[in-house]
């Protein structure tokens, strides 16, 4: 192998990917090889880096230098300057928010040196499509430690003591879950992997599965030694398809190296994994409805208990962690639930990535400890509001979470503490929101979301559901009243109480945290006919300001109603509000500024 | 002919046969089976799903129960092109909403319909992992980036007319797919970077004390890297990156009367370009251009 003297990491995440990093990694080699570098320089592609909204991203080891929206054509020059001149290929720094200043390296950027990565140790690093790679960062040593020289009761006494909690919504200990199946009576039982990751807002699961799926089988390998399973699953989105290609190929070198498949490490045990695509359907990420779609059936949850851990799959004891949970596994084993332990607050335990994305300057993963606050992360590692607006609210847990306004910025981010306030740590969407964004509209969101994904298995989440969504509509479109107001809340609190599964429960708490922080707007929906954010398309108009515009006839040429007409022997253009349908082409499309909301 | 291999297919359906056959003794593959017989006909029709129903032994009842109940399966036949517009969070808080109604407007029929000409299939989805780049619309694995109900109209021509040049008559609208410097013929379309999928104009740029490298969009003729007040192409001068000659001061926009930028398309025809989207062909300036009309004669 010859002696590198340079590795470019190219971010191959999915964001990445669909901004086109992949001609960038062919125009690299290309351009290497042609001079000569390519002993020299290695590219290696990752997963993904983190900093979704400067993709194509490019780092260059050992200096760690950091270039952001790199295309093909800017890899020559970036060859030349920075492999042939040795310097520093400036115009594709990023620069910093505050001061304008250029930032060289990973290691400057607040985006990364404020977070701590455990989970995404190895996104961004390695290649998530070579074991070698893995094995060469110590994968794979704690499953082979734990099966030669641990007992599956060390395992789940270590994982005690971290305090992790199960980071697919609930927060369920693992520590406890796992010895549950463990001494669940049962000759046969299985290890699940939920990798549905249904918040329309998140997509962390995703990045771990695409970048670093070994850490994931080593640690479900580990939970099968600690509950005796021989046979695990992971249940993957049909809309994730990188992730699927990426862990399935991981699976294979697995079996190849050895780490999967029969009689691990010269033992007596056993562990194979499969993977089952899922089919797209929110209510599969609920774990009876998930282990109902993996059995080829339609995805619907079962009133529990009996729980999984006594009887899942095929009426087997099944143990059931998300992603991330079991991404948490390996470093625990390796340097012990106490250090583990060590990080986060006193009942929230370790870090969480969080998918941070909206009106953010910077979008993307961060993984940071639990406890840290909501301000630290939209400030110093989001960057903040962009655009010069002021930020309203964060939005968490997705459509079974809550929202967080302005005045709780500094609250931790813990299980404890966003319950506190009415909204939930959840799988880890963070969605920051800004003044143009309409309470109502996002609740209302939310609820259809709710009605499209309801299994109509129970009425009350079937109804119901779709009765919230009625009132909320009422309200956008101005034809509410206050008593529906009560109604709506009414409502909401019968679907909560009765509804059968985890999906209808939650799905009013949208609706109530908006109303808890934001009653004002609704109000302001319902009795002024006011929609103070301008998104509710039934309450604002559009029109034209003559000054600014010059005639050029813009807007009235994309109009898809012809709503707009030219003043006669004036070069101004003018909206005809009562056929205009609030498309908002207009707005879009004028270049002066001239078509205004109002 | 069309019928009678559809009515072949219905009665022994050989494909659903073999994939069937590769997964027999798996009790929990009809899922599986569902997805690679769509992968392979493009939806489910119902001879295939009685065939399922057939080589699997579950009823036709179970399985079109679970056809239906997944979103991803689709009952009935597709779009040439697939219209898919994210309704994740992210993108709608920027806007996806107005995306989707527009794209829906447009088109004629709601999400998860197709168009009665066969053409679109427009479908919604829930985050596409490219938050960054919301609001997001996928159109045949193509990213469209931070769209807006503005774009909808030009990425759903893009997307009927495909990428290649049409031989547009003098006059008519054309996409730039190939364009050099009408003064020194040099290249001035970079694939290498896009916009939108397509390759981007490559200018040299200067606003307002402001100089340096720019792009010019070929699908909506946006400027892409002069600072934001400069947006508008009639506030910005531009200029050849090779030989500097300027671009933007020979024609001005039939549509929207600002100056443009003109360049000579694969033909040798002048397209003149605008930032309100108009891309025209002109044939007849280039006639009276005498440095453009040797590089048209050279081309
Ligand atoms: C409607 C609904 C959707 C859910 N979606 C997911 C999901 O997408 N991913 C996930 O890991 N857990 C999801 N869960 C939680 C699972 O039911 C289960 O609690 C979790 O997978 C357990 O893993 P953990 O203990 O590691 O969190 C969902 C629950 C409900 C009620
Ligand atoms: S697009 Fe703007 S400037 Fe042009 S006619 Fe319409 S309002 Fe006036
Ligand atoms: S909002 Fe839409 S319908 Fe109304 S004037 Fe503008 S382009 Fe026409
Ligand atoms: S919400 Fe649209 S890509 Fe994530
Ligand atoms: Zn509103
Ligand atoms: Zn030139």
């Amino acid at each position: 192998m010859p002696a590198y003297r340079s590795t470019v990491l190219l971010c191959a995440g999915g964001g990445c990917i669909s901004c086109g990093c992949l001609p960038v990694r062919e125009a690299m080699e290309a351009e290497l090889k042609r001079r000569n570098l390519a002993d020299e320089v290695r590219v290696v592609q990752t997963g993904c880096v983190g900093s979704c909204d400067l993709g194509p991203v490019l780092i260059v080891y050992p200096d760690e230098v950091f270039y952001q929206k790199v295309s093909p054509g800017d890899v020559p020059k970036l060859v030349d300057e920075h492999f042939l001149k040795g310097r520093v290929f400036e115009r594709l720094l990023v620069k910093s928010a505050e001061t304008d200043n250029l930032i060289a390296t990973q290691r400057e950027f607040a985006f990364f040196n404020k977070q701590v990565k455990i989970v995404l140790e190895n996104c961004g690093v390695i290649d998530p499509e070579n074991i070698e790679e893995y094995v060469a960062r110590g994968g794979y040593l704690a499953l082979g430690q734990v099966i030669s020289e641990r007992t599956p009761e060390w395992v789940i006494e270590e994982l005690k003591k971290s305090g992790l909690r199960g980071r697919g919504g609930a927060g369920f200990p693992a520590g406890t879950k796992w010895d549950f199946v463990r001494k669940a009576p049962g000759e046969r039982k299985y290890v699940v992997c939920n990798a549905d990751e249904g918040d329309p807002g998140a997509f962390m699961d995703r990045s771990v599965l695409e970048g670093d799926p070994h850490r994931v089988l080593e640690a479900m390998a580990i939970a099968g030694f600690a509950a005796s399973a021989d046979q695990g699953y992971i249940y993957v989105r049909a809309e994730y398809p990188l992730a699927i290609r990426r862990t399935r190929r991981a699976i294979q070198q697995a079996r190849e190296a050895g780490f999967l498949g029969r009689n691990l490490f010269e033992s007596s045990f056993s562990f194979d994994i499969d993977i089952r695509v899922g089919a797209g359907a929110f209510v599969c990420g609920e774990e009876t409805a998930l282990l109902a779609s993996i059995e080829g059936k339609r995805g619907i949850p079962r009133p529990r208990p009996p729980f999984p851990a006594v009887s899942g799959l095929w009426g087997k004891p099944t143990l059931i962690n998300n992603v991330e949970t079991y991404a948490c596994i390996v470093p625990i084993i390796t340097r012990g639930g106490d250090w583990y332990a060590s990080i986060g607050t006193e009942k929230s335990k370790g870090t969480k990535v969080f998918a941070l994305a909206g009106k953010i300057r910077n979008t993307g993963l961060v993984e940071v400890p639990m406890g840290t606050t909501l301000r630290e992360i939209v400030y110093d590692i989001g960057g903040g509001v962009p655009n010069g607006r002021k930020f309203k609210a964060a939005q968490t847990g997705g459509p079974s979470g809550g929202c967080i306004p302005a005045e709780h910025l500094d609250i931790p981010m813990d299980y404890e503490s966003l319950a506190k306030v009415g909204s939930i740590v959840g799988s880890g969407g963070l969605i920051i929101m800004d003044e143009d964004s309409c309470m109502v509209d996002v609740a209302k969101f939310f609820m259809e979301f709710c009605t499209d994904e309801s299994c109509g298995k129970c009425p009350p989440c079937r109804v119901g559901t779709r009765q919230i969504y009625g009132l909320l509509d009422k309200i956008t479109k101005g034809e509410a009243r206050i008593e529906d107001l009560h109604l709506l809340e009414e409502l909401c609190g019968m679907v909560k109480e009765s509804s059968l599964c985890g999906l209808g429960q939650t799905a009013p708490n949208p609706v109530l945290s908006t109303l808890r922080y934001f009653r004002d707007e609704y109000l302001e929906h319902i009795v002024d006919r006011r929609c103070p954010a301008k998104v509710c398309p039934s309450l604002i108009r559009y029109s034209i300001d003559e000054a600014a515009c010059t005639g050029c006839s813009l807007c009235a040429r994309n109009c898809p109603e012809n709503t707009i007409f030219k003043v006669e022997d004036q070069k101004k253009y003018r909206i005809d509000p009562a056929r205009c349908v609030k498309c908002g082409v207009c707005f879009d499309v004028c270049r002066f500024g001239a078509v205004v909301k109002s | 002919m069309d019928t009678m291999r559809g009515d072949t297919i219905g009665a022994d359906a050989p494909d659903v046969a073999a994939i069937a056959a590769a997964h027999r003794g798996s009790r929990a593959a009809l899922i599986a089976i569902l997805r690679e017989v769509q992968a392979a006909r493009g939806y489910l029709p119902e001879d295939a799903l009685r065939a399922v129903a057939r080589h699997t032994g579950r009823s036709l009842v179970d399985v079109y129960a679970v056809a239906s109940f997944y979103h991803s399966f689709s009952l009935k036949p597709r779009g040439r092109h697939t219209v898919c517009a994210c309704l994740g969070t992210a993108c709608h808080v920027r806007g996806g909403q107005q995306v989707v109604e527009a794209l829906s407007r447009e088109l004629g029929v709601r999400a998860g319909e197709t168009t009665p000409d066969g053409e679109f299939t427009l479908e919604t989805a829930n985050c596409l992992g490219a938050c960054a780049l919301g609001p997001v619309v996928v159109v045949d694995g193509r990213y469209f980036a931070k769209v807006n109900p503005g774009k909808v109209r030009r990425i759903l021509s893009q997307a009927r007319s495909g990428v290649a040049a049409p031989e547009a008559a003098d006059g008519e609208r054309a996409l730039v797919t190939e364009a050099v410097c009408p003064e020194c013929g040099r290249p001035l379309l970079d694939a290498a970077r896009p916009i939108d999928g397509y390759p981007s104009l490559q200018v040299s740029a200067q606003c307002n004390g402001w100089r340096g490298r720019a792009r010019i969009s070929c699908v909506d003729g946006v400027l892409d890297g002069a600072p934001e007040n400069a947006a508008a192409l009639e506030r910005v001068r531009l200029f050849c990156p090779h030989c500097s000659a300027g671009l933007n001061d020979l024609l001005r926009c039939g549509e929207c009367g600002v100056p443009t930028v003109s360049v000579l398309a694969g033909d040798g025809a002048l397209v003149q370009m605008c930032g309100c989207g108009e891309q025209r062909v002109r044939r007849a300036e280039v006639e009276g251009a005498g440095a453009r009309r040797e590089i048209a004669q050279l081309s």
